[in-house]
C-alpha cells in the first residue's frame, strides 16, 4: 500500500546519488510533486518530489548517505499506516532512527528486538517474526558508502555469478530481504542492455587475462569509469601537515573519468591563435539588442558556432572510437564545461548546427542559469558529442584539456587578450610597403583530440575552419 | 487503519495454521483483528492432522522399537497394546494444542467469533450457528479487509463416497475405536503413508494403491523406491501403476477393485476399511465468495499473487484454499505475508517459484523430507545438475540408532552450485531438513556446507557428506 521512492537515475553513465537534504520528515504530509528531499550526483543537483500523495512514512537513507539509482529512499503511505508502523515499532521498542539505518543500526535494532523477543518467548508469542519485521522496517537498500564492516550479505552463489560477470553489486537492488542481492537479481540485472560497461568498470587495471576482453568492451564502455582508476593505487597514511578532505561524489567521478580519459585516448594537442577582432565588432555591435531581448551575450555562441564551422569541414572530429570503427554523429551536440565552486559540470547544446547566434545565446543562457542554480534536468547533461572549454575566463592563455569520454575531440579557448600582431602587407598590391604591428584582441585556440580517430592533418583542418569563421564573423 | 466504517480492520476467516498465525501478525502491526471459526481453533492441522497425526506416528515408532525390543537385549513375552491409549494420548496432545491458540488469540486481542462465515459484500460477513457450533450467534461483522483462510477437505473419488465406517478419511483415520484387520489405503501421498505406517505397525494388514508408477509420487524416484523397500519388508502391499476402479461397501466389509495400468490385470481386494488419501478440494464453496466478488480457477481454488491478494482489493487469500502448495507451514508464511500487505510494512512476497522450494516431510518410518526438485525434474527444467548422495548406514550415531536405511541426496545446479533439489530419508530427516532449507535460501551452495563443521557423532554428518559428494569426494565412502 504504501509507495516507495527510489533514487531516480539521472543520466545514462549516473549510477549514484547523495542525500543532500531532507525537506520532510517521517509523518509529515506530502502533495504529490512536491518536493521530498534533495539529492546530488556527480552531474547534477536535483529535488526529488513525491511519486505520490500521502505521509512520509519512513527516511530509509539518511542525509549524507550515498545511494545506488533505484534503492528505496523513503516510503509514502496513509496517515494509518504510519500510526500502524508507529505502534509496530514501539512493540519490538527499535526505533527507526534514519541515521542508523543500514547494515550496522539494523544490528542494533536486531539485538533490542530479540530482548524483547525474550519476553515474549516466555509468554508463547512469536518473537521471530517481531524481530523480522523490525528489521525489514529499518533496512533500505545498503548504502553504497555504509559504515566499515557494513557490507551486505553476498550469498556464495551470488559471488560466485559477480565474479564470471564482473558484475559490481552495489550497482543491483536486491530484492530479498533486507535488500539482499538474489540470484534472481543478478539474472535480471544481466538481463539489461548495457549491463557490460559496469563490468568493466569493476575490473582491476592489473588484470593481465582479460586486457583482450577489456579491450573488445572497451568501445561500448568508454564512457564508464573505472572504479579503480582515481590514480591512487594505494593509499598512503596521512602526514602530520595534511588534512583530508573527502571526495565527493562530483570529485570522485571527475577523478576517474579524468584517470579513464588519459588511458583511454592518445592525447593530442594542436595550438592556433585567431584574431577576435571581427567577433569582437559583432558583439559590440549586438549585445544591447540581444539585452532588450534578455540575452547576455558573450563569447561562447560564437565558439560553438566555429566549432560547427570546423565540424562541418572534419566530420570525423564530431564522433567516438568503437572497435568496430569510428562513430560519426550526424547531429552536433556541443557540451559546455562550466566550472563550479565545488567541481565542473558539462551541459550540452543540442543540435548546435540548427540554431543561429541568438538561438544558441539564449540556450547557452538558460544552460548556464541552470547550471548556477542547480536546476539541471538530467537530459540537460546527455549525449554530447564535442566540448568546448572556455578556460580563458579565468585568464588561463593556454591549456591542453583532457577529452570528455567517449567524444573525440575538446576545444579549449584562451583568454581574449590584446597583443602586438605583424600584419603583412600584400606585396602584389603594395610592394613597397613594409609589414606592419598591429594590437589586436588575441584568442589561442588548443584543440584536443583522440589519435586513434584523427591525424595532425585533420585536426588542423578543423582548427583552421574555425579560425577563419571566428575571424571572419559577419 | 483509519476507517471508522468498519467494525475491523481485518477479520481472517479460518483458524487454521495460515488463520491463525496470520491474525497473530495482523494484531502484532496494530490492526484490530477478529478471526471467524465454524469448529474448533487450529483448523485441520491442529484438530484432525498434523498434530494428532504426530502423536499417533510416535506411537507407532515406540511400538515398532518394542517388536525390535530383542536387537537390543529385551525380552518379553506379554506385550499388550492398547490403541484407545494412543489415540486419548493423540486428542490430549489436540486439546492443549487448541488451547494454546486460544490463549494467543487473547494475548494478541484478536475477536474469536464463532459459527460459519458467507460474505454479503465485500466488507460483510453473516455468521450463522455451524454443525459444530449450534449455538453461535447469528450476526453480522464487518471489516476493511479480509483474509480468506477457508483450507480445505478430502476429497474422494467418484463412486466411492465418503461414509466415515467403511469408506473413511483422514478425519476418521485419527479417531479409529480400533484397528482394522485389513485396510486399503488409496493414495500414496504424504497423508496415505503415514496411516499406512501407523495401522500396519498396530497390526493391520495394509495395501496401498498408487495410480502412479511409484509410491510418493511428488518425491524424488530414489526416496520412494527406499520407503518403498522398507514398507515392503514390513508387510505392507504396495500397488503402484494401480488404479483403483471401483469401492462397493457391503455388511461386513468392503471390496475394491483396481486395475494393473501396465498389464491391465484386474483384482478385487477386500477390506474393513479403505482410506481415501486422494487429495482434497478446496472450502470455497459455500463461503458466498461469489457475492465478495472473488475469482476463484477451475479447480476452485481462490486465486493470489505474491503478496496474496485476491482479484477484489481488500479481500486477500492464504493457504490451502489458494492450492499453491497445500501444507501448514506454506500457509502460515503466507498469513505472515498478507498480514504485512495490509498493514503496509514491509514485507517479503512469496513469488510463484518460492513455493517448490518449501519444506515437504512425510513422518511414516523412514521419514521423508524435501525441498525443491527432484533429480527428473531438475534434468527435464534444463539444469546442468551435480548429484550427491550419501547413505545413513556408515554414520556411527546412525549406527548406534539401529538405522539400517535413508540417505541425504543434494542436488546442485553444476555452474554456480545453488542448490536445486534435497531428498532425504531416514532417521529424524524432517528435523535435518532446515540446514538444507536455510542454504537454499540464502544461496548457500554444497561448497560452503561441506566446509562447515558439523559435530560429530550426529545424524547431520550425512548432509555434510553428501555435499561433500556434490564437490567432488566424501570422506567416509
Amino acid at each position: 500500500m504504501s509507495t516507495i521512492v527510489r533514487m531516480p537515475q539521472l543520466g545514462e553513465s549516473v549510477v549514484e546519488g547523495t542525500v543532500a537534504r531532507w525537506l520532510k520528515s517521517p509523518g509529515e504530509h506530502i502533495a504529490k510533486n512536491e518536493a521530498l528531499l534533495e539529492i546530488s550526483t556527480d552531474k547534477i543537483d536535483t529535488e526529488v518530489p513525491a511519486p505520490t500523495e500521502g505521509v512520509l512514512l519512513e527516511i530509509r537513507a539518511a542525509a549524507g548517505s550515498t545511494v545506488r539509482a533505484g534503492a528505496a529512499l523513503a516510503a509514502i503511505g496513509s496517515e494509518a499506516e504510519y500510526s500502524a508502523a508507529q505502534q509496530a515499532e514501539t512493540q519490538v521498542g527499535a526505533p527507526t532512527d534514519p541515521a542508523s539505518s543500514g547494515p550496522n543500526g539494523n544490528a542494533l535494532s536486531r539485538g533490542e528486538s530479540s530482548g524483547e523477543g525474550s519476553k515474549n518467548a516466555s509468554a508463547g508469542g512469536q518473537p521471530a517474526a517481531d524481530a523480522l519485521a523490525a528489521s525489514a522496517v529499518a533496512e533500505g537498500a545498503p548504502p553504497v558508502d555504509a559504515a566499515p564492516g557494513g557490507r551486505a550479505f553476498v550469498s556464495p552463489v551470488v559471488a560466485r555469478m559477480a565474479a564470471e560477470h564482473q558484475i559490481d553489486l552495489t550497482a543491483i537492488a536486491g530484492s530479498g530481504l533486507g535488500g539482499r542481492v538474489t540470484k534472481k537479481d543478478v539474472e535480471a540485472y544481466l538481463q539489461q542492455p548495457g549491463h557490460r560497461s559496469e563490468s568493466f568498470a569493476g575490473r582491476e587495471p592489473g588484470d593481465e587475462s582479460s586486457t583482450a576482453e577489456r579491450d573488445s568492451v572497451a568501445a561500448e564502455s568508454t564512457a564508464e569509469v573505472d572504479a579503480g582508476a582515481t590514480g591512487q593505487t594505494a593509499v598512503a597514511p596521512l602526514g602530520p601537515d595534511e588534512v583530508l578532505t573527502p571526495l565527493t561524489t562530483m570529485r570522485r567521478a571527475i577523478a576517474q573519468h579524468m584517470v579513464m580519459s588519459k588511458r583511454t585516448s592518445p592525447h593530442v594537442t594542436t595550438i592556433f591563435e585567431a584574431d577576435m577582432t571581427a567577433v569582437i565588432r559583432h558583439r559590440e555591435a549586438h549585445k544591447r539588442v540581444y539585452a532588450a531581448k534578455g540575452i547576455a551575450l558573450t563569447y561562447t555562441p560564437y565558439f560553438i558556432a566555429a566549432i560547427v564551422a570546423g565540424l562541418r569541414v572534419v566530420p570525423q572530429a564530431n564522433s567516438r572510437f568503437t572497435e568496430a570503427g569510428i562513430a560519426v554523429n550526424k547531429r552536433m551536440h556541443i557540451g559546455l564545461a562550466v566550472a563550479l565552486t565545488h567541481g565542473l559540470v558539462v551541459p550540452v547544446v543540442c543540435d548546435a548546427d540548427e540554431k543561429n547566434l541568438q538561438g544558441l545565446a539564449r540556450l547557452i543562457n538558460e544552460l548556464v542559469d541552470r547550471t548556477r542554480r542547480n536546476t539541471l534536468r538530467p537530459e540537460d547533461v546527455q549525449g554530447g558529442t564535442f566540448t568546448l572549454t572556455n578556460h580563458g575566463t579565468g585568464g588561463s592563455l593556454l591549456a591542453t584539456p583532457i577529452i570528455n569520454q567517449p567524444q573525440t575531440g575538446i576545444l579549449g579557448t584562451g583568454a581574449v587578450v590584446k597583443r602586438p600582431v605583424v600584419r603583412s602587407s600584400s606585396p602584389s598590391l603594395l610592394p613597397n610597403a613594409d609589414d606592419s604591428i598591429v594590437i589586436r584582441p588575441m584568442c589561442y585556440l588548443s584543440f584536443t583530440f583522440d589519435h586513434r580517430v584523427l591525424d595532425g592533418a585533420q585536426g588542423d583542418e578543423f582548427l583552421t575552419a574555425v579560425k577563419q569563421r571566428l575571424e571572419n564573423w559577419q | 487503519m483509519a476507517d471508522q466504517s468498519y467494525q475491523y480492520d481485518v477479520i481472517v476467516v479460518g483458524s487454521g495454521p495460515g488463520g491463525y498465525v496470520c491474525a497473530i501478525r495482523a494484531a502484532q502491526l496494530g490492526l484490530k483483528t477478529a478471526i471467524v471459526e465454524r469448529e474448533s481453533l487450529g483448523g485441520v492441522c491442529l484438530n484432525w492432522g498434523c498434530i494428532p497425526t504426530k502423536a499417533l506416528i510416535h506411537n507407532a515408532e515406540v511400538l515398532e522399537t518394542l517388536h525390535e525390543a530383542a536387537d537390543y537385549g529385551f525380552t518379553f513375552d506379554n506385550l499388550r497394546v492398547n490403541f484407545g491409549a494412543a489415540i486419548k494420548r493423540s486428542r490430549d496432545v489436540v486439546s492443549r494444542q487448541t488451547k494454546g491458540v486460544a490463549f494467543l488469540m487473547k494475548k494478541n486481542k484478536i475477536d474469536v467469533i464463532q459459527g460459519n462465515a458467507t460474505f454479503v459484500d465485500a466488507h460483510t460477513l453473516q455468521m450463522t450457528p455451524s454443525e459444530f457450533i449450534p449455538d453461535a450467534k447469528e450476526q453480522q461483522v464487518t471489516s476493511a479487509n479480509f483474509i480468506i483462510a477457508v483450507g480445505a477437505r478430502a476429497r474422494s473419488l467418484p463412486g466411492a463416497a465418503i461414509d466415515g465406517k467403511r469408506v473413511i478419511q483422514y478425519r476418521d483415520a485419527v479417531v479409529l475405536d480400533e484397528v482394522p484387520k485389513k485396510m486399503i489405503v488409496v493414495g500414496s501421498g504424504a497423508i496415505g503413508m503415514e496411516f499406512s505406517y501407523i495401522y500396519s505397525t498396530y497390526g493391520a494388514e495394509v495395501t496401498v494403491i498408487e495410480m502412479l508408477d511409484q509410491i510418493l509420487p511428488l518425491e524424488d524416484a530414489e526416496v520412494a523406491a527406499e520407503v518403498a523397500k522398507v514398507f515392503s519388508k514390513r508387510g505392507v502391499k504396495l500397488l503402484t501403476s494401480t488404479r483403483t476402479e471401483k469401492v462397493e461397501v457391503g455388511d461386513d466389509g468392503v471390496t475394491v477393485t483396481v486395475k494393473n495400468l501396465k498389464t491391465d490385470a484386474v483384482e478385487t481386494l477386500s477390506a474393513d476399511k479403505v482410506l481415501m488419501a486422494v487429495g482434497v478440494q478446496p472450502n470455497t464453496d459455500n463461503v458466498g465468495l461469489e457475492a465478495a466478488g472473488v475469482k476463484l480457477d477451475k479447480r476452485g481454488f481462490i486465486e493470489v499473487d505474491e503478496r496474496m491478494r485476491t482479484n477484489v482489493p481488500n479481500v486477500y487469500a492464504i493457504g490451502d484454499c489458494t492450492g499453491k502448495l497445500l501444507l501448514a507451514h506454506v500457509a502460515s508464511a503466507m498469513g505472515i505475508v498478507a498480514a504485512e500487505t495490509i498493514a503496509g510494512v514491509e514485507t517479503l512476497p512469496i513469488p510463484e517459484e518460492r513455493y517448490i522450494f518449501m519444506p515437504r516431510c512425510t513422518y511414516c518410518s523412514p521419514q521423508v523430507a524435501s525441498l525443491g526438485y527432484t533429480e527428473a525434474q531438475a534434468k527435464e527444467k534444463g539444469f546442468d545438475v551435480k548429484v550427491g548422495k550419501f547413505p545413513f548406514m556408515p554414520n556411527g550415531k546412525a549406527q548406534g540408532m539401529n538405522v539400517k536405511v535413508g540417505f541425504v541426496k543434494i542436488i546442485a545446479d553444476a555452474k554456480y552450485g545453488e542448490i536445486l533439489g534435497a531428498h532425504l530419508v531416514g532417521p529424524e530427516v524432517t528435523e535435518m531438513l532446515p540446514e538444507l532449507s536455510l542454504a537454499q535460501f540464502m544461496e548457500i551452495t554444497p561448497a560452503e556446507i561441506a566446509r562447515t563443521v558439523h559435530a560429530h557423532p550426529t545424524l547431520s554428518e550425512v548432509i555434510m557428506e553428501a555435499a561433500h559428494a556434490v564437490e567432488g569426494q566424501p570422506i567416509h565412502m
